[in-house]
């Protein structure tokens, strides 16, 4: 006990207490704990040499952001290279966010300050207070731009948030187009290392107004912009907006005009602001140019002569049915397409539609080429044959049929006659000898029952060739004489559109079945060759001298064009035929007809190199309205410009640079 | 040994306090003391100025009569070829006012002309400054355009009491709107970065794509006046070059500086008399 005393004593006038050996306790602890630090190792290790792909990934995920710019669409050109659509600078003041930073914190600062100074109880938060900030600050740099370019702008605050949110990566655009003038100040007074920046852009350019407006379409806002081998595609990507075609050949070749678009990855701080120079880059290029067959001078030619009224025009190269001309009225003006209160102007003149594609009308005594065509092969008639007596009226199948052209007096007339004076009851009988049949048979031998093919979106299919099987299956009726009558002479069901009927004038004139049309200008184009009509020498001389006897007085129907002087071609012989359709319909409470007035051509006879179709609409009911005096000054307007182009020495090529 | 390193060492310690305490100094302050030391040096670069004015004197005087009556044969030329300049531009600039009053035009902006020696060019800028021996003293104002004989020499960036800091339109820190002679859309001219005593050389951007330019053919740059800094038809240079920028919409080129920037001893301040 004592000792034990003793013991206690010594112990407790030392405060270190020292043991010799191990405990077998601790070694124990020392296992464990050797094993925790193991097992913190061994997960250190991991991570750090295993798992270093996906840290490495998630940082670059987190760091880093793309910024993805459209490439500039292609331009479009008209077959000599004149500029149809092309893109124009737009130039915007820009500001960018990210150098603005500490001028933004401060600014916060000083409006938290004054705001509690106030002793309001209803402060604004602090995201409300960072907006403000944000707020004045850029404001206080437009003010600077107001100065310099004479403006009173102010700040869009919802704008604002709307792009600090999402679009932080880019600079804030602050004014949008500006003029010449307001760049050329900008870029001389703004300081070089300023924040703000004048930045460019591209809007699609129509240099030409409303020439084939609808032909060449218009462009839409693309949010959906792609950057096809640029990498960083699991990256957050901030998109700058792209056009995308949407009608015209802005959409049908959109993706030969869409430019190839051009992108950034940067490394953004914590506030999601990027940290310069960019970690990848790489510049947008600009689509392919697409010429096309079109003539800006024909297709103007056509536009004036159409004027205010409702139709279309359409001319094609015969060779190679390249088309020169696809006019279309009413129209709109492409480079005023973004003007507020267009669309609405568009819609209330119905001038959407392309009706040199889309206008689906009676193609009227035009069609008695086709006819005439039918009754040859099939020897329904011959050339010299008087198949009638034209005495102004007739009777088929007891309903009255009247002859509307030369006042009723074509007598004994054979088919060269009965096309250039477009005899109706000439027509309406060989409308019988030829069968509905072997008419609707001859049309779909030229494609008038189909859709041309041309490279445009939206091209319908409302034509129609009408034959018994159809009638009796669409209106459950039998098919009459009086059907075949009026089918002979192009009314009654057959509907067509300009283009077809254009394609059907190229076919004649290359006395062939068939013109596959085509918007898309090749050089040396090789000339089309497709089936033979089929008729005889004979046979075409006759129908060709009775389409040429259409423009020659005293009774071809297109006469004028070769009396009035300021319509005549000169030195041209054409081949042509008029047409007048009657359609009935309800205009301001009075129903009646209203005409459409038809004339297909080709020139010159000997050597047809241009043909064309011309509808022009009638807008009063009860209005004469013939095509020889309507659709034929349209042909003759075109036409005129044709030769005149063709006639004129080539222009002097400039000098070649050498560069 | 401790000692000697605390003194091999004292050097680096008073540099770094004399960073620090500069650091320090509110930034006032520091725009007062440069201040100061332009206005401070501003004499003694106007005396080396015209103590060299002085030497350029006394060495003409070592030529000999028949040199300097050459030189006086060629001044006269010169003089009378430059009468007959002036007569002309008076006839131009009345035809041009008469022009103007029947177009209703408004008047280009007028200026008042102050000609002004060059006291000094900054070894550290060549390319980039000049000072000029006027300043407030002859009322030029920041901004003024700075012209000579050859077209345009730049900007005033800076005005003391004596003296004026001239940005060379050689220098990247100058910007202007630029037009192709005989064109309207405004071009967008930088200087470029130009070795000491190199060629002068400036960037445009912004050139519409039917401007074409080569070394062979080039394209004269002249001011648009649309700025409202420079009045318009000054010469700025020679478009040299003017490729197809990466958007398609537009070329980026060079322009080829006059030289004579390089030696410039006299220019002329316009200043305007209707500031904006």
């Amino acid at each position: 006990m004592a000792t034990d005393d003793v013991n206690l004593a010594e112990r407790s006038g030392s405060l270190v207490e020292s043991h010799k050996g191990y405990d077998p306790r601790i070694i124990f602890f020392y296992f464990v704990l050797a094993a925790l630090l193991l097992t913190l190792a061994g997960g250190l290790a991991y991570q750090q040499l295993f798992k270093t792909g996906d840290y490495h990934e998630r940082e670059r995920l987190q760091n880093q952001r793309r910024v993805l710019v459209p490439g500039p669409r292609g331009n479009v050109y008209d077959r000599h290279g004149q500029l149809l659509v092309g893109n124009r600078p737009r130039f915007t003041v820009t500001l960018y966010l990210d150098e603005l930073r500490s001028e933004i914190y401060s600014e916060y600062l000083r409006s938290r300050k004054a705001y509690r100074a106030t002793g309001d109880k209803d402060l604004p938060t602090d995201t409300q207070l960072r907006q403000i900030a944000r707020v004045i600050v850029v404001q206080r740099y437009l003010d600077q731009v107001n100065r310099i370019t004479r403006r009173a702008e102010r700040i869009d605050g919802k704008d604002l948030e709307s792009h600090f949110l999402s679009r932080r990566l880019l600079p804030y655009s602050l004014i949008a187009d500006l003029a010449p003038e307001e760049y050329a100040r900008l870029i001389e007074r703004l300081p070089i290392r300023s924040p703000l920046q004048v930045y460019t852009t591209s809007a699609r350019y129509y240099p030409n107004g409303s020439a084939a407006a609808h032909t060449l379409g218009y462009v839409g806002t693309n949010s959906n912009v792609s950057a096809e081998d640029f990498p960083g595609e699991d990256l957050k990507t901030t998109t700058m907006r792209g056009t995308i075609g949407e009608a015209g050949l802005e959409k049908q070749f959109d993706p030969l005009l869409q430019g190839e678009a051009g992108g950034t990855i940067y490394r953004v701080d914590k506030d999601g602001y990027k940290v310069n120079p960019p970690l990848e880059k790489r510049l947008p290029v600009q689509g392919q140019n697409l010429t096309t067959s079109l003539d800006l001078a024909l297709q103007r030619a056509a536009e004036e002569a159409i004027g205010d009224q409702t139709g279309a025009a359409v001319a094609l190269d015969v060779a190679t049915g390249e088309v020169l001309v696809l006019a279309s009225k009413p129209d709109y003006n492409l480079a005023e397409f973004r003007k507020p209160g267009t669309i609405a102007d568009i819609e209330a003149r119905h001038a959407w539609n392309n009706l040199a594609v889309n206008g689906f009308w009676p193609p009227g005594s035009s069609f008695k080429i086709l006819t005439s065509i039918a009754g040859l092969r099939r020897g329904s008639f011959a050339p010299d044959e008087a198949i009638t007596t034209c005495t102004g009226t007739t009777r088929i199948a007891g309903h009255p049929f009247f002859c509307s052209n030369g006042l009723g007096h074509h007598g004994d007339v054979l088919l060269r006659d009965a096309i250039a004076q477009s005899c109706d009851i000439y027509f309406n009988y060989a409308g019988i000898l030829i069968t509905a049949e072997a008419m609707a048979a001859e049309a779909r031998r030229f494609h008038l029952d189909r859709r041309t093919g041309i490279e445009l979106p939206g091209e319908n299919n409302r034509m129609l060739i009408p034959d018994p099987e159809w009638k009796k299956r669409v209106k459950s009726e039998a098919w009459f004489p009086g059907d075949s009558a009026l089918m002979a002479m192009g009314q009654g069901f057959v509907v067509v559109s300009p283009l077809q009927m254009a394609c059907f004038a190229a076919s004649v004139a290359r006395n062939e079945v068939f013109t596959q049309p085509t918007l898309v200008h090749q050089e040396n184009r090789p000339p089309q060759h497709t089936e033979a009509i089929g008729l005889t020498t004979a046979q075409r001389a006759a129908l060709i001298e009775g389409m040429e006897g259409c423009l020659l007085p005293p009774k071809g129907t297109a006469r004028n064009l070769t009396m009035v002087e300021s319509l005549r071609v000169p030195g041209i012989r054409i081949a042509g035929k008029t047409g007048t359709a009657q359609k009935t319909v309800t205009k301001d409470g009075k129903t009646g007809t209203i005409n459409y007035a038809w004339f297909i051509c080709f020139a010159p006879v000997e050597n047809p190199q241009i043909a064309m179709a011309v509808a022009i609409e009638g807008d009063t009911i009860g209005e004469e309205f013939g095509g020889g005096f309507h659709a034929g000054p349209v042909a003759s307007a075109v036409l005129k410009k044709y030769f005149a182009q063709k006639n004129r020495p080539a222009p002097l090529l400039p000098p070649v640079r050498m560069n | 040994m401790p000692f000697r390193r605390l003194a091999t060492a004292r050097p680096f310690f008073t540099l770094g306090l004399v960073v620090v305490g500069w650091l320090v100094v509110p930034i006032a302050v520091k725009t007062f003391l440069r201040a100061s030391f332009f206005e401070l040096t501003a004499p003694v670069t106007i005396a080396t100025s015209y103590a060299g004015g002085a030497q350029d004197v006394w060495a003409l005087r070592l030529h000999s009569q028949g040199e300097l009556i050459e030189a006086g044969r060629d001044l006269t030329r010169l003089n009378s070829s430059y009468e007959f300049s002036v007569q002309q531009n008076t006839e131009l600039q009345g035809q041009i006012a008469r022009l103007e009053g029947l177009l209703r035009l408004p008047p280009f902006g007028d200026y008042r002309l102050e000609h002004a020696r060059v006291a000094r060019r900054e070894f550290s800028g060549w390319w980039q400054r000049i000072v000029i021996r006027k300043g407030r003293n002859f009322q030029i104002p920041v901004g003024a355009p700075v012209v000579f004989s050859g077209g345009v020499v730049g900007r005033v960036t800076e005005v003391g009491a004596l003296t004026a800091v001239v940005e060379l339109i050689t220098s990247p820190n100058l910007r202007l709107a630029g037009v192709v002679e005989g064109d309207t859309r405004p071009i967008s001219f930088q200087g470029g970065l130009n070795p000491t005593f190199g060629p002068p050389r400036g960037i445009v951007e912004f050139v519409p794509l039917d401007v074409f330019a080569s070394p062979t053919a080039t394209k004269r740059l002249v001011t648009s006046g649309l700025g409202g800094v420079f009045p318009p038809g000054l010469t700025i240079g020679e478009i040299t070059k003017a490729d197809l920028g990466p958007d398609g919409l537009f070329k980026n080129g060079e322009v080829k500086l006059d030289e004579r920037l390089g030696s410039l001893t006299e220019v002329t301040v316009l200043v305007p008399l209707n500031p904006e």
